[in-house]
């Protein structure tokens, strides 16, 4: 498949302007700038274009909400607060295709009316940050953006914030918070950002590879875009592949290719010729898959019927070697020191969890701990105030589920050695 | 109407609340941890989750709002469960230290735990650890018990609007600090104890001092603090205050309190109360009998009356003392002692300025409530800081402004500094140009209405008569920005019935008269409703009551003929037509030797009135001094005797606050002095007068006969959140005049004052409130240091920076002090407090009398600032 998302990355220029437009950058904009702003909503509603930050709502409802609302002005936030573990597909865009970010950013912003824009940095993409700032000042000067764009009459600012390093900060109510100068912890919903979000406003926050799609649904158009990948969420989608494989990296593929295909396929396979373990599909926060898995579609769609999710698209391999009950134990770590601490089971049990997990591992556990642990992760299951502590439980679950011989290796082990 | 139907029960509802107000409205109780009825929700602590048919996932019931045909479940298995699984992770990191922390026994989440929760717990490891921080000389935190629930930084954040605490850190290892870390820099109000569900935040002043179940009883009273009267609950066990906290949701605080209502009533129980009439014997106050006192000041007043005349004696009531205290007080002087001269701190400001609005505009033109002023299109503040001077009443303007109402604010206001939409701070004293480029202005903007009413056609006429003052005029004398002016106007000119909010400063100026006038204007063409601020608890009392010397209780003047004559035939006395003295001219008369004798009724003269040195060396010229108060205040080292009062807790009576709301005091613990009003019927009857009243509320009864305005009220009657005016009496509606009143010269509107002189101003701090307050030990030690504020200009050119110790001088005398720079501050004027005793603003302050309203001027101390040594040299030496 011709990529592109990843257009021109090889180029090492390929962040400049001048390298952008040269392979046909910013001619969506201008298309889309011929459209009235309700035709382009239109447009994206119909190429049915799913967000790509994990939740997979569709980009074109979520406009049409924000559109609907007569409060001004309007906002564009891009969430570029990449920090799921295992996550690193949206860095070659920020990096390497800036101005495909950008672009996409203005034909949003002209779609629903706003004059602002924000990109929502992680604070641990510094490169990433003076790259943006470059590509907008670049696009300023070429009146792609500022009080009149491409001359049309049309004001559009775009602005970089970086993050300070919170996981949370990448839940989009907790982004706001963050943006707007305070703590970074969910907000209740409703109101939802599309109708209160930035400063109250209504407000659309789209992953930065969301973002990125919007030209190329301009280019090509919603009907051809719609044949691409899998039916029920078409285009294409970025991969970031990285643990035991021959070939990690980021890999522009149509969406619902299958896992095997990523990882034998695109990846090289296992190295080291050992043999697959198991594979988090999507990030951390998704479910850990076994081997027998691996042919289901990556879409968010055919995930869930495997048992697990698509999340942002973030493989993790692992081969024979590795110790899933450390992989957990490092997985609840992160989960509890990124848990904001605004609810109870989330800030309290995800703690324990890691505690537990922790015993197991030094060896003190017992064979009651498994249980304890699908109980304490049950009592966090759908009673926290936003995904985070599902998703910590989730793992907890997906862990024992298809691997809990692992831990009971671990409390045999100990009970050997001490008899 | 939308029905919901909550366990089965069905409810009918006009408008969608969340499932938690509708349970509660039906009688069902859902448990909470995070919720707050004074707070919006926050859906932290989980607890309140339940079973929403058709949705798969618990709700919590406190954000989830109700629709209509909608199923809840409350008790399911499910819900239980859930419950129970949330206090167990609540109990991973608690240290579950109950039979040492003070707060077992009220603690929400020991009951919550001990009805719903867990019997064991099954979490093995080690506990968050957090020391416990005594960094703070009043709040103690613990954070090992905090249950982060936030209630205490959405408090702090949208009620005080203080923002002044915050959680640090993330996950089970946050917690909530101050932004120091440290020692808290607030306002002290201490609504975020009142709001901790568990020992977290707590206040040091009773900690391990008592269990909440030892709590012998509780008593319903007034705050002792300022003209608000807030609503306070003092919680007593033997014959001590334990604590004093707000009832919740009730009063017209609204379960808020500032850190003088919370904190400052342990001057009740100071080690240096006065408990023994002292009478001065060979140069010395020494110890006597109440007998021997009242004798003896019962022969002096007879001996002064008969040689000089009623007139040579003059009376000070008090804003401390109930309306029942200051009825008798004036009664004492005006029948038993014949004489007018009957005065209070109320003569300083608050009642002429509410004479002035009352003659132009009727009686009870300054009677609103203050819940309107969160609630009206707009707000405009003028002479002092409400958030000091009546924090509970500032809470209105910082609410009103939440809610996107525009508030104007003309003055140094460092309280309403981040909630004004336009703030002036015109240079010092300049506040007349201002004032007049606004009437000048709205004039314009606003039609003259030509109304039949006749008041309104005099008022029309004052305004067009009152010269016009441009923009660029009155920029120049303020030293603001003409465009800063205009967008004021701008802002006040689309309010309908804005709250025009009245601080003391304003009067105290030598056009103390002017900037009245003015404001009226304003307030007519604003169509505005006044309120003054008020620094007593009975100010308005004491002019209700009668206490001012040319006007008898009810507030009829004593110039009508009529009135006068009505009271002269229930007392059978005939009282002189001749208004008496106010308070400042009784000074200057004892000075000249006119007053010989002075009776004080618990107002200390000496620390309240500027250039104390005067005041005291006038006081000892008088031939009898009488005090009665309940401390060695500086006015009653002076007196020739010292009849020791009760406190505020130790009595009952009646309050009137700045609402002309009145409220009852109720009597908590018992004290060693006497009541003022028993002490002066005492006196009285000595003199020949019976006053048999047995109780305040025999008082009361006499006070519903005599003050048409207390027509048939009923001691009993003031019960809960107090009677409102006009309560069933008759306000005086008739007889505005403007006759007299001088229209200003176009000059006086625009005086400049001078660049290059430094003038002395008084700061009215937060953590201050007239004499109590310097008695209690928690209030002095939040702000135990003085201080002289200065404007960064004037620092600058000084080379003063902050905390440098500083010489000021003036003609009344000199003052060292710590320097504190503010940006804010206009060039030539220093701010002084005068809570400090020899350090104090009125050491170096002069007055002068305002001929027309006889009020203060304080407007005329020009001062010398020298830098004497930077902190560290302090430090060193």
């Amino acid at each position: 498949m011709e990529k592109f998302l990843l257009k021109n990355i090889e180029n090492p220029n390929s962040a400049d302007i001048a390298e952008y437009i040269k392979t046909g950058g910013y001619k969506a904009l201008s298309k889309a700038l011929e459209l009235k702003p309700s035709d382009i909503i239109d447009e994206v509603k119909r190429s049915g274009l799913r967000g790509r930050g994990g939740a997979g709502f569709p980009t074109g409802m979520k406009w049409a909400f924000a559109a609907a609302d007569s409060k001004k002005p309007k906002f564009i936030l891009c969430n570029a607060d990449e920090g799921e573990p295992g996550t690193f597909k949206d860095r070659p865009i920020l990096e390497k295709n800036p101005h495909l970010l950008i672009e996409g950013m203005i034909i949003s912003g002209y779609a629903l009316q706003a004059e602002y824009g924000y990109i929502y940095l992680r604070g641990e993409y510094p490169e990433a940050k003076d790259i943006l700032e470059d590509a907008i000042k670049q696009a300023h000067d070429k009146g792609y953006l500022g009080d009149d764009v491409l001359g049309k009459g049309i004001r559009f600012y775009l602005h970089v914030h970086q993050g300070a390093g919170a996981y949370i900060c990448g839940e989009e109510t907790a982004l706001i918070e963050s943006l707007e100068g305070r703590r970074g912890q969910p907000r209740i919903k409703p109101p939802f950002p599309v109708n209160e979000g930035f400063l109250s406003k209504p407000t659309v926050v789209n992953n930065v590879e969301t973002l990125a799609n919007i030209p190329y649904i301009m280019e090509i158009g919603a009907e051809a875009y719609s044949k691409l990948g899998s039916p029920d969420c078409p285009g294409p989608k970025l991969y970031s592949v990285s643990g035991h494989v021959k070939m990690p990296g980021v890999y522009e593929l149509p969406m619902g290719t299958t896992l095997r295909e990523i990882i034998y396929t695109h990846c090289g396979g296992i190295r080291d010729g050992k043999k697959l373990k198991a594979v988090i599909p999507g990030g951390i926060s998704t479910p850990i898959l076994p081997p027998e898995k691996i042919d289901c579609p990556m879409d968010f769609v055919s995930m869930p019927k495997h048992g697990s999710m698509l999340g942002s698209g973030a493989v993790i391999v692992f081969d024979e070697t590795v110790d899933l009950v450390k992989v957990c134990l490092r997985a609840m770590k992160f989960f509890e020191h990124e848990s904001c601490g605004k609810c109870t089971p989330c800030r309290e049990g995800v703690g324990w969890l890691r505690a537990i997990i922790e015993r197991i591992y030094n060896g003190s556990g017992t064979e009651k701990d498994i249980d304890l642990l699908l109980e304490v992760s049950k009592n966090i299951t759908g009673k926290t105030f936003c995904p985070l502590g599902d998703g910590a439980a989730g793992v907890v679950q997906g862990f024992i589920k298809d691997f809990r011989h692992e831990f009971e290796q671990h409390i045999s082990k100990q009970v050997k050695a001490a008899a | 109407m939308i029905t919901v139907t909550i366990n089965g029960k069905k409810i009918q509802l006009e408008k969608p609340v969340t499932i938690l107000k509708a349970a509660s409205m039906a009688g069902i109780k859902i448990p909470t941890l995070c919720h707050h009825e004074a707070l919006e929700s926050y859906g932290g602590c989980r607890l309140c989750l339940v079973e929403i048919e058709k949705m798969p996932r618990l709700q919590t019931s406190c954000t989830q709002y109700v629709a209509d045909g909608m199923v809840v479940w409350t008790e399911t298995e499910r819900v239980v469960e859930a419950r129970k699984a949330m206090l167990e992770f609540l109990l991973i990191n608690h240290p579950l230290d109950c039979p040492y922390c003070d707060k077992a026994g009220e603690c929400e989440l020991q009951d919550l735990v001990v009805k719903y929760g867990p019997s064991t717990g099954r979490f093995a490891e080690g506990k968050r650890t957090h020391p416990e921080s005594y960094d703070d000389p009043i709040i103690v935190r613990n954070m090992d018990r905090c249950i982060l629930c936030a209630r205490c930084v959405r408090m702090c954040d949208k009620v005080q609007c203080a923002s002044d605490i915050s959680i640090t850190n993330r996950s089970s290892k946050s917690f909530v600090e101050p932004f120091s870390g440290g020692r808290y820099n607030c306002e002290y109000c201490g609504n975020c104890l009142t709001v901790c569900p568990v020992g977290a935040i707590m206040s040091r002043m009773h900690k391990h001092a008592y269990r909440p179940w030892l709590i012998e009883k509780e008593v319903d009273t007034v705050c002792s603090f300022c003209g608000v009267g807030c609503s306070v609950v003092l919680q007593v066990r033997g014959n001590s205050i334990v604590r004093a906290v707000p009832k919740t949701g009730k009063g017209l605080n609204k379960g808020l309190l500032c850190n003088r209502g919370r904190f400052g009533y342990d001057y009740v129980s100071s080690p240096v109360r006065l408990d023994s009439p002292l009478i001065r014997r060979d140069g010395k106050l020494q110890r006597a009998t109440w007998s021997e006192a009242f004798i003896y000041i019962a022969g002096e007043l007879k001996r002064i009356k008969e040689t000089y005349g009623g007139s040579s004696i003059a009376g000070i009531a008090s804003g401390r003392c109930t309306n029942e205290d200051n009825y008798v007080f004036q009664k004492f002087m005006r029948v038993v002692l014949g004489s007018n001269n009957i005065d209070s701190a109320a003569g300083f400001a608050y009642a002429p300025a509410q004479k002035f609005f009352e003659r132009i505009f009727g009686q009870g033109v300054t009677a609103n409530s203050i819940h309107g002023i969160s609630n009206s299109d707009g707000i405009l503040v003028i002479g002092g800081d409400p958030t000091s001077v009546n924090p509970v009443l500032g809470l209105q303007i910082r609410s009103a402004h939440q809610k996107n109402i525009p508030v104007v604010t003309i003055g140094y206001m460092p309280g309403l500094k981040r909630f004004a939409t336009n703030r002036l701070i015109p240079s010092p004293f300049a506040e007349t140009a201002l004032l007049a480029a606004l009437v000048s202005e709205l004039k314009s903007k606003r039609r003259l209405s030509d109304e039949k009413a006749a008041f309104a056609r005099d008022i029309n006429t004052i305004i067009e008569n009152i010269p016009p003052v441009s923009l660029n005029e009155a920029g120049d004398v303020c030293r603001i920005s003409p465009s800063d002016i205009n967008n004021t106007v701008d802002a006040i000119s689309n309010m309908t019935n804005p709250s025009i909010i009245i601080g003391r400063d304003i009067l105290q100026r030598s056009e103390g008269h002017t900037n009245l006038l003015l404001l009226a204007a304003l307030i007519y063409l604003l169509n505005g409703r006044i309120y003054l601020l008020s620094e007593l608890p009975n100010e308005q009392g004491l002019v209700d009551m009668g206490c001012l010397p040319d006007m008898l209780p009810g507030v009829r003047p004593l110039a009508v003929d009529s009135f006068r004559r009505r009271y002269d035939e229930f007392f059978g006395v005939e009282v002189a037509s001749e208004p008496g003295m106010s308070i400042v001219e009784m000074i200057d008369g004892a000075n000249s030797n006119k007053i010989k004798a002075l009776y004080v009724m618990c107002e200390d003269i000496v620390f309240n009135i500027p250039n104390s040195r005067y005041v005291k060396e006038a006081l000892s010229k008088s031939e009898l001094l009488v005090v009665q108060d309940i401390f060695m205040t500086e006015t009653a080292q002076l007196a020739d005797v010292v009849l020791p009062s009760l406190s505020w807790a130790e009595k009952e009576g009646s309050y009137t606050n700045l609402e002309r709301r009145m409220q009852m005091l109720k009597k908590a613990v018992d004290g060693k002095g006497m009541e003022d009003w028993q002490a002066i019927a005492e006196i009285s009857r000595m003199l020949g007068f019976d006053m048999n009243y047995r109780s305040p509320k025999d008082v009361m009864a006499e006070i519903a006969r005599v003050s048409p305005l207390h027509k048939d009220i009923a001691y009993d009657d003031i019960v809960g959140d107090g009677f409102m005016w006009p309560y069933k009496g008759e306000p005086l509606r008739h007889g505005m005049s403007i006759e007299g009143i001088d229209i200003p010269d176009a000059k006086s509107l625009l005086k400049i004052s001078d660049n290059d002189k430094i003038y002395a101003g008084m700061e009215n701090p937060l953590f201050y409130s007239e004499n109590l307050s310097r008695n209690s030990s928690a209030l002095s030690s939040i702000s135990p240091e003085p201080y002289a504020r200065i404007g960064k200009a004037l620092a600058t050119k000084l080379s003063i920076i902050d905390g440098d110790y500083v010489n000021i001088s003036a003609d009344a005398g000199s003052i060292e002090l710590s320097a504190r720079v503010d940006s804010d501050l206009p060039e030539n004027i220093v701010l002084i407090p005068n809570n400090f005793g020899d350090k104090g603003i009125f050491n170096v302050m002069n007055w002068k009398i305002n001929p027309v309203i006889k009020s203060f001027v304080l407007d005329c101390t020009e001062v010398v600032i020298k830098k004497i040594k930077s902190a560290a040299e302090e430090v060193l030496a």
